[in-house]
């Protein structure tokens, strides 16, 4: 294993192990579905603040969407995957199984 | 691990090879499945128990070649309370897996939960209103027994058929032919019927469901 730091062709939004499991989690949910914040936190066992801040990373990116709805008054925060965050991680982790094949392997390489 | 130690303050911001991240996603999609899927196991095993011991139970109240022969009041005890449990059961393991969830999926499983009360609803309204014009008790019991399989046969079908599942739509299958043999099974072989195929394939159906589920920290 040479890749240890930063691999030039890995999308960095993606490319960090908070962030990866956050679009990992999102992606198991069907399309069109969201999850809350406190049931994705309790799925990824991560701090709120934290949770918060790779989010924030997440939906600049556009990679996820973020919308605040009520119930009974009390404010609940939905998360789901975007469309382009979707693709992002699929395009991830096909630029990964590249990497990780012999070049001489390569279909066509 | 890492030869490189700077910039390494947490372990989570240690950047990761390609190999560790192809691994990390797959741990995280097994993780996520576990924790977001429904186990059918925790629907089927309790029904399974409870049609087999309650039917069971019912067929022991009568006289048969088995020589161990039940009560009627301790027969409806045990039948009853396996029913309240399993009810239970599968009433708070829906709730709870749609629970911080919205959207599509979540509505299409709240319709097929829903399925299974208006379809009883409608099945003791049926039953009650045929029984009314009088009929012969063992063709109630056949009539209530018969019919009973026959919605849960159909409501596995559409649950084989909604979440794209060929073992849940075989077991809809399986519980159709048992719901056709009990009545032709006559009472209270019907019972048996019902208790061994119902339940039996039930708790088949859980133990294949028990072991088909992704598990905490598996070996990928």
């Amino acid at each position: 294993m040479s890749a240890i730091g930063s691999i030039p062709e890995l999308d960095p939004v993606i490319h960090a192990q908070a962030r990866l499991r956050v679009m990992v989690a999102l992606s198991a949910l069907a399309t069109g579905d969201q999850i809350t914040f406190p049931r994705l936190q309790q799925l990824l066992e991560m701090s709120a603040g934290n949770l918060s801040t790779h989010l924030r990373k997440l939906e600049d990116a556009d990679y996820v969407q973020i919308t605040k709805a009520h119930q009974r008054r009390t404010p609940i925060t939905y998360v789901a995957l975007t469309h382009s965050g979707r693709r992002a991680l699929e395009d991830y982790t096909a630029v990964l199984r590249r990497l990780l094949t012999p070049a001489n392997d390569r279909p066509g390489g | 691990m890492a030869g490189n130690e700077t910039g390494a303050r947490f372990d989570e911001d240690r950047p990761l090879s390609a190999g560790e991240s192809l691994a990390l996603i797959e741990q995280q999609q097994n993780e996520a499945q576990r924790r977001l899927g429904v186990n059918p196991a925790l629907f089927y095993g309790p029904w399974g128990a409870a049609y087999l011991l309650g039917f069971g139970s019912i067929f022991l109240t009568y006289p048969t070649l088995f020589p161990l022969r039940l009560p009627g009041a301790v027969a409806a005890v045990i039948t009853g309370v396996l029913f309240a449990a399993a009810t239970t059961v599968s009433v708070v393991t829906g709730v709870r897996a749609g629970r911080g969830l919205r959207g599509p999926s979540q509505a299409a499983g709240a319709m097929y939960g829903w399925s299974w009360t208006l379809g009883f609803c409608a099945l003791t309204a049926v039953n009650i209103g045929v029984t009314r014009l009088g009929l012969p008790d063992d063709a109630v019991t056949l009539l209530w027994s018969g019919s009973s399989l026959l919605l849960v046969g159909v409501l596995y079908l559409a649950a084989g058929a909604m979440w794209q599942d060929r073992f849940q739509y075989g077991l809809g299958v399986w519980m159709l032919v048992s719901a056709a043999f009990s009545v032709f099974a006559e009472v209270p072989g019907n019972f048996a019927v019902v208790s061994l195929a119902g339940g039996g394939g039930l708790l088949l159906a859980a133990g294949y469901f028990a072991l088909r589920h992704p598990r905490p920290a598996a070996s990928a």
